[in-house]
C-alpha cells in the first residue's frame, strides 16, 4: 500500500510541477501556441490512471497534460512537444493541445470540446472483440458533458455495454461558463441515469474518493459490467488558458482554493495516519523538481523540426 | 399565534454516492428533489401555513423552485435562506436549518438521506424535524410522499395539531475525538480502513465495532446486523454494541442487507446492550469511524475516541399520528351545506 501511496503522490507532485513551470516559463513568451494548465485537478488523473495499465488506453481533453503524465507518457518528451521541439512525444508538430503517444495508450490531449468519449467508444470495442480485459477510458469536461458527442458516445458504450470509463472533470466552468448555469441537470452523472449507466459524484480534492470510485468502476469494466459515468468536482488552480484574468471567478479567492489543495490534502492525511513519514514527500518533491528542470533546459536546447519534417507524420498507421 | 412558518432543506448532494456503482442503489435527481419540495409547499398552502423558508444550493434545486414561483401557484410566502455563503459541503444543510430556527419554525422537513438528517438533526435545536428519504440507506429519514408529508408539516407549523401529541424525542449516539463531537442517528462503525474515501461503507470485512440507536428487523443499512440478530426497537431507551470480525473467526454470521442491492455476510463476535450515559472507548486508533452508514473521522495515530448513546436527540414528527390526529379533529374535512341538511 505504502507503494501506491508513494507513486499517487509521485504522479500528482509531478503534474503540478510540470503545469507550474509551464505556466512561469509561458511568461516569457518562449512558448508557441495555448497552454490550459491542470493544476488543481491531480487527483482526478492519478486516482483514475493508478489503475490501468498497457490494456487501457485513455483520451484526453485540451487541459491534458495530467493525464498524459497519469498515464505514463515521458515528461521530457512532453516538455520538448510543449516547445515545439523535434524531441517532442509528436516530434514538436502537436504542442499542448495535442500530445499523445499511442505506447502508453494515450490517445492524445483533444482540442475539440467532446472529442475524445466516441473515441474510447472505438478502443473499448477492440478490447472487448479481442478479450484483452482493456478498458477505454475518456476525460471530459462540464463543457464536454453538453455536446452531443459524448452523451452519443455514452448511449453507444451502454448499447454495446461496453469496458468504457467516462470521467466527467467539473471544474465548474466551460471556459467563462459557469456549469451551474450552463448544465440542464445541474449534475453530470445524473445524465447517466438516462442511458441506464451507474453515475456517481465524488470529491475531487480528494484522491482517496477517486481513486475508490474508479477502481470499482475499472473493475466493473473488465469483469463485463459494462460502462460508468463519474463526476468530478473541483476547481481549477489558474484560468481556462494560461494568461486568463478570470474575472467571472470574482466570488472565489485564489486563498480558498489553495486551502483545498489535493496534494496539501493527501500529504496531511497520509502522514497524519503514520503510513509515510514527511521525509518521503520531501524527497519526492526534490526528485520532481530536478526533473522538470532538465526536461525544460533539455527541450530547450532541443532542435526545431525543419522544413524538411513538413511532409513527415502526415498520416500515421496504428 | 403570530405568523407561522416551517423550513424545508434538501440537499442537493444525497442519493449520488459510489453506491450506484456498486450496489444498483437508486438514483434521486435534482428535478425530483424540486418536485418533491414544490409539493411540500402545495401542502403547506391547504394547512394555511404563512410561510416557508426554503434552504438554497448550486446543484439546481432552489433554482427549479424559483421557477416554479415565478409562474405562479397557490403557495405560501416563500423565502430563500440565502444569507450565509454556500459552500457545496454539510455546513450549508447546518446554516440553512440555524436560520429556520431562529425564524420560529414550527417544523422543518429535511430532504435527504441519514447524513443529510444527521446534521440537519444537529442544528435543529428544539424545532421537530421530519425526514424525507432521496438518499441511499435510508434507516432513519421516511419513503414518504411528500404531499402527506406536507400536510403534517403544516397542520403542526400552523399550529392546528399539538407537537406535543404527534412529535418524540428520539436517542443520538454522540462521537468525540480529539478535535470534533459529531452525533449519529442511527448507527456509529468502526472501520480499519484507513481513509474516508468515497465515504459510504460497502465492505463489512473491514468492521470492527458497531453501535446502534435501535436495530429493526427489517432494517436497511449496518443497523440490519443486530436487526437480525438482537433488535432493539426504536421505543427502547437502549441500544445495541455488537463486535465484529471476519467471518471465519467469528461464532455468528449474518447475511445483512447493509445497502440496497447488498446482502452481505458480517461475522459478530459478541453483542451486549448500550445503555444511556455510558461511554465506551473505541479501539480505533488510526481507522476511520463511520456516522450513519458515512466514514466522516479519520483518526490520527494514537488518536482516541469514544461513543455515547444519549437520549436528548432531535424531536422527531410522526406523520401517522399527525395526520390521524387531523382527522380526529375534522382539519381537512369542511361540512357543505348539503352535510349540514343530512345532519339535521
Amino acid at each position: 500500500m505504502t507503494d501506491t501511496l508513494r507513486e499517487a503522490y509521485r504522479v500528482m507532485r509531478t503534474i503540478r510541477a510540470f503545469e507550474e513551470r509551464v505556466h512561469d516559463e509561458f511568461a516569457t513568451g518562449e512558448i508557441p501556441g495555448f497552454l490550459h494548465l491542470y493544476a488543481g485537478e491531480e487527483a482526478s488523473a492519478a486516482g483514475v490512471c493508478a489503475h490501468l495499465d498497457d490494456r487501457d488506453a485513455v483520451a484526453s481533453t485540451r487541459r491534458g497534460h495530467g493525464h498524459c503524465i497519469a498515464k505514463g507518457v515521458d515528461v521530457k518528451a512532453m516538455m520538448a512537444e510543449i516547445y515545439g521541439r523535434k524531441t517532442g512525444s509528436c516530434h514538436g508538430k502537436g504542442g499542448s493541445m495535442h500530445i499523445a503517444d499511442l505506447s502508453k495508450g494515450m490517445l492524445g490531449a483533444n482540442g475539440i470540446i467532446g472529442g475524445g468519449p466516441p473515441l474510447i467508444c472505438g478502443t473499448a470495442l477492440a478490447a472487448k472483440q479481442q478479450n484483452t480485459g482493456g478498458v477505454g477510458v475518456a476525460f471530459f469536461g462540464d463543457g464536454a458533458g453538453n455536446r452531443g458527442t459524448t452523451l452519443e458516445a455514452l448511449n453507444l458504450a451502454a448499447v454495446w455495454d461496453l469496458p468504457a470509463l467516462f470521467i466527467a472533470e467539473n471544474n465548474g466552468y466551460a471556459e467563462a461558463t459557469s456549469s451551474t448555469w450552463s448544465v440542464a441537470s445541474d449534475n453530470i452523472a445524473d445524465r447517466a441515469a438516462g442511458f441506464g449507466v451507474p453515475g456517481v459524484i465524488v470529491d475531487g480534492f480528494d484522491f482517496f474518493a477517486v481513486h475508490e470510485a474508479a477502481g470499482e468502476a475499472v473493475e466493473r469494466a473488465r469483469d463485463g459490467g459494462g460502462p460508468t459515468l463519474i463526476e468530478i468536482k473541483f476547481t481549477r488552480h489558474y484560468g481556462h488558458f494560461a494568461g486568463d484574468r478570470q474575472t467571472y471567478r470574482a466570488g472565489e479567492t485564489a486563498d480558498t482554493r489553495e486551502n483545498i489543495d489535493c496534494l496539501t490534502r493527501f500529504r496531511e492525511r497520509v502522514t497524519d495516519s503514520g503510513e509515510l513519514p514527511g521525509q518521503v514527500f520531501d524527497d519526492i518533491d526534490a526528485e520532481i523538481a530536478k526533473l522538470i528542470e532538465d526536461a525544460v533546459s533539455e527541450a530547450k536546447a532541443a532542435p526545431k523540426p525543419t522544413k524538411e519534417d513538413l511532409e513527415t507524420d502526415v498520416y500515421v498507421s496504428y | 399565534m403570530g405568523e407561522t412558518v416551517a423550513g424545508i432543506v434538501a440537499n442537493p448532494a444525497s442519493g449520488r454516492d459510489i453506491r450506484r456503482l456498486v450496489a444498483q442503489a437508486s438514483v434521486f435527481p435534482t428535478a425530483e428533489k424540486a418536485n418533491m419540495v414544490q409539493r411540500l409547499l402545495a401542502a403547506f398552502a391547504v394547512t394555511g401555513l404563512d410561510r416557508a423558508l426554503v434552504s438554497t444550493d448550486l446543484g439546481g434545486i432552489s433554482a427549479a423552485v424559483l421557477k416554479a414561483l415565478g409562474r405562479g401557484g397557490s403557495w405560501p410566502t416563500v423565502d430563500f435562506c440565502d444569507d450565509d455563503p454556500l459552500t457545496g459541503t454539510a455546513a450549508d444543510t447546518t446554516n440553512a436549518v440555524r436560520r429556520m430556527v431562529e425564524a420560529g419554525a414550527g417544523v422543518i422537513v429535511v430532504l435527504g438521506g441519514d447524513g443529510t438528517a444527521r446534521v440537519a438533526a444537529a442544528a435543529c435545536e428544539d424545532v421537530p424535524i421530519l425526514a424525507l428519504s432521496t438518499g441511499t440507506n435510508n434507516a432513519f429519514p421516511q419513503m414518504r410522499e411528500a404531499t402527506v408529508a406536507g400536510l403534517a408539516a403544516g397542520l403542526i407549523a400552523s399550529g392546528q395539531v399539538d407537537p406535543d401529541l404527534v412529535t418524540h424525542r428520539v436517542s443520538v449516539l454522540e462521537v468525540v475525538t480529539k478535535a470534533r463531537r459529531e452525533i449519529a442517528l442511527v448507527d456509529v462503525c468502526v472501520s480499519s480502513s484507513r481513509h474516508i474515501g468515497a465515504r459510504v461503507l460497502w465492505d463489512p470485512a473491514s468492521l470492527t465495532e458497531l453501535y446502534c440507536t435501535f436495530a429493526e428487523p427489517d432494517g436497511i443499512g449496518l443497523s440490519s446486523v443486530p436487526g437480525q440478530l438482537c433488535p432493539s426497537p426504536r421505543s427502547s431507551p437502549d441500544g445495541v454494541a455488537l463486535q465484529l470480525g471476519p467471518v471465519d473467526e467469528t461464532p455468528y454470521v449474518v447475511h445483512a442487507p447493509i445497502a440496497p442491492g447488498l446482502v452481505r455476510p458480517v461475522g459478530v463476535r459478541g453483542w451486549g446492550v448500550l445503555t444511556p450515559g455510558m461511554r465506551v472507548e473505541l479501539a480505533a486508533s488510526g481507522g476511520v469511524i463511520a456516522l450513519d452508514g458515512e466514514r466522516e473521522l479519520e483518526l490520527k495515530t494514537g488518536e482516541s475516541a469514544f461513543v455515547e448513546l444519549k437520549p436528548d436527540g432531535p424531536w422527531v414528527v410522526d406523520v401517522r399520528a399527525a395526520m390521524a390526529e387531523a382527522a380526529r379533529k375534522g382539519l381537512l374535512r369542511t361540512e357543505t351545506e348539503q352535510g349540514k341538511e343530512r345532519r339535521r
